[in-house]
């Protein structure tokens, strides 16, 4: 029976990798609702730098990303190697340091960064110490799967270990060569590219780091969550192979599209724009895929709250990359860079298609790692609906504040001088803030039920005593 | 531009070896991609490639009683 899979394979690792994850869930979206509060209502700065939006903004993004995204990453990814490959986990010693020397990294981040001790990238900012840790512990968690794989039991290398592989191999050079320095002190160091090459080098990061970690990893996740909490086969194969293969090769060439009307040379604009709208064939090739899986059983949504979040999750995701396409477009670009809106764009995104699938895959997870059901269904029920009302009330209230300031930004009054000034644009901006806010806010009370349901859900199975039952069952052959 | 050609007109001889090397990866990873449009969707291939799908579901019909959770 499944519980004596747990001599077979190292689901331990798994299991601190999801609580972790659940944690630092709660963490990045407080941490989250505290700077949107800092936007509306300033005063909650208090005057103290360690709590500036400057400093805590990458805290939020930091423990969104790397802390929760990263743990929910490795839980799911060490979790269905082992289920699709066969075998365990090539070393399990090498799995211990990947989550200690992850949570290391997320703990230096928590005392560096409200520190003022950034090195100024987005999505990048730590310091060059903590970055040769990031790479060492990336390749440990890269190389430990990749030997799994190679010593499976399986003739045929399921399509989401194909995802997963495709965002570690990315991430080590997309990281690496992002990071490259020269240290000048502990904690201060200097990048070696300079000028427009810099900022390249950053978007050709920063757009990387949502095309192979927020995307590429996160589809490793749909293409086996979706199709067992589904108790289905993914609807096309073929499709998911397309897929993979067109989001390694479109991917790359995106990050200029993030630099319109700036020093880089126009055509890297344009080629980054084309390649984006090229780019909604795959992405939404992929989303259908996954939601035509639940074709003939369309009615399980209506009592299957986990996968509700999984389809959900999709939802978002086309909607994402479609959005993200026509946001590159220099002529939309125009009106949006710069703005509330790119705020809203990269929310559906997070909270919509990251967030949303990682939950419903925590879930799934939390039934099988402790052996029992859920402690609430109804909990994940009222989840489900705090996320994704949460989520609609933050993006709405960026894309109309975006769209807004984009306008003011540009209006021109009869003589030719700026309608609005800077001020009065963000004094408009106000009632949108709170708005975000109050989103934000729904969205991490979500967050707090699901730690309270997860929590409670590993009491239940100490209390039952299925996990202590599966670990003394026979091992699995 | 006045026209297609000069819209298109490159100099050669200003390409430097990162350029041809930009230039040769990209068409090369073009026509690979050519190639696995070709074999994916060629029928030939359709039941070989279908089959892994239900390579997730291997492990159930030998060890039965997974957990159901969320509904």
């Amino acid at each position: 029976m499944q519980a004596s899979l747990e001599q077979k394979y190292n689901f331990e690792v798994v299991r601190w990798f999801t609580i972790m994850a659940v944690v630092y869930l709660v963490v990045g979206a407080a941490v989250g609702v505290y700077i949107a509060s800092e936007l509306a209502w300033p005063f909650l700065n208090f005057d103290s730098p360690y709590l500036s939006f400057g400093r805590l903004r990458p805290v939020h993004t930091n423990a969104v990303i790397f802390a929760f995204g990263g743990c929910t990453l490795m839980a799911t990814a060490f979790y269905s190697v082992q289920r699709t490959c066969g075998v365990r986990l090539w070393s399990d010693r090498m799995a211990r340091f990947t989550f200690w020397g992850w949570n290391l990294v997320i703990v230096l981040a928590v005392l560096t960064l409200p520190l003022g001790l950034t090195q100024s990238k987005e999505y990048a900012e730590l310091e060059w110490p903590i970055d040769i840790l990031i790479a060492v512990v990336w390749l440990s968690f890269t190389i430990n799967f990749i030997m799994t794989i190679a010593t499976r039991k399986t003739s045929h290398i399921y399509v989401s270990n194909w995802f997963f592989l495709g965002m570690m191999v990315m991430i080590v050079y997309l990281h690496v060569v992002n990071s490259l320095a020269i240290p000048v002190g502990l904690f201060k160091s200097y990048s070696i590219f300079s000028g427009v090459q810099d900022a390249m080098i950053q978007w050709w990061w920063g757009h990387n780091a949502v095309g192979f970690y927020l995307t590429a990893g996160f589809l490793g996740i749909m293409y086996y969550f979706v199709p067992k909490q589904a108790e289905r086969p993914i609807y096309s194969y073929r499709l998911s192979v397309i897929h993979f293969w067109a989001l390694m090769f479109g991917y790359v060439w995106l990050g200029a599209h993030h630099l319109q009307y700036t020093a880089l040379p126009d055509w890297t604009g344009s080629l980054g724009a084309a390649v984006s709208i090229a780019m909604i064939i795959p992405s939404w090739g992929g989303a259908v895929n996954g939601m035509m899986t639940l074709s003939g059983a369309w009615d399980r949504l209506r009592t299957d709250y986990v996968l509700r979040f999984l389809i959900i999750a999709l939802a978002f995701y086309a909607m994402s990359t479609f959005e993200g396409p026509v946001m590159s477009l220099k002529t939309v670009n125009a009106l949006s860079h710069y703005t509330d809106w790119t705020i809203g764009h990269v929310h559906s995104g997070a909270l919509g298609w990251v967030a949303g699938i990682s939950i419903g895959a925590i879930y799934h997870l939390m039934t099988r790692l402790y052996y029992t059901e859920m402690y609430s269904i109804r909990l994940i029920n009222f989840h489900f609906w705090t996320a994704t009302i949460g989520t609609v009330i933050y993006i709405v209230a960026m894309w109309a504040s975006g769209i807004m300031q984009g306008l003011m930004w540009r209006a021109y009054d009869e003589y030719g001088t700026l309608a609005y000034t800077f001020v009065e644009s963000v004094d408009a901006m106000h009632p949108y803030y709170a708005m975000r806010a109050v989103g934000g806010a729904i969205f991490l009370f979500g967050t707090l039920v699901m730690l309270f349901n997860v929590l409670m859900t590993v009491r239940k199975s100490l209390v039952e005593g299925s996990l202590s039952k599966a670990r003394a069952l026979p091992a699995a052959v | 531009m006045s026209s297609l050609a000069e819209y298109f007109e490159t100099d050669w001889q200003a390409m430097t070896v990162n350029d041809w090397i930009g230039t040769i990866v990209t068409v090369v990873v073009f026509a690979l991609m050519v190639v696995a449009y070709f074999q994916v969707f060629r029928p030939k291939n359709r039941d070989r490639l279908e089959a892994k799908k239900h390579i997730p579901f291997e492990e159930d019909s030998e060890n039965s009683g997974e957990r159901d959770g969320g509904k």
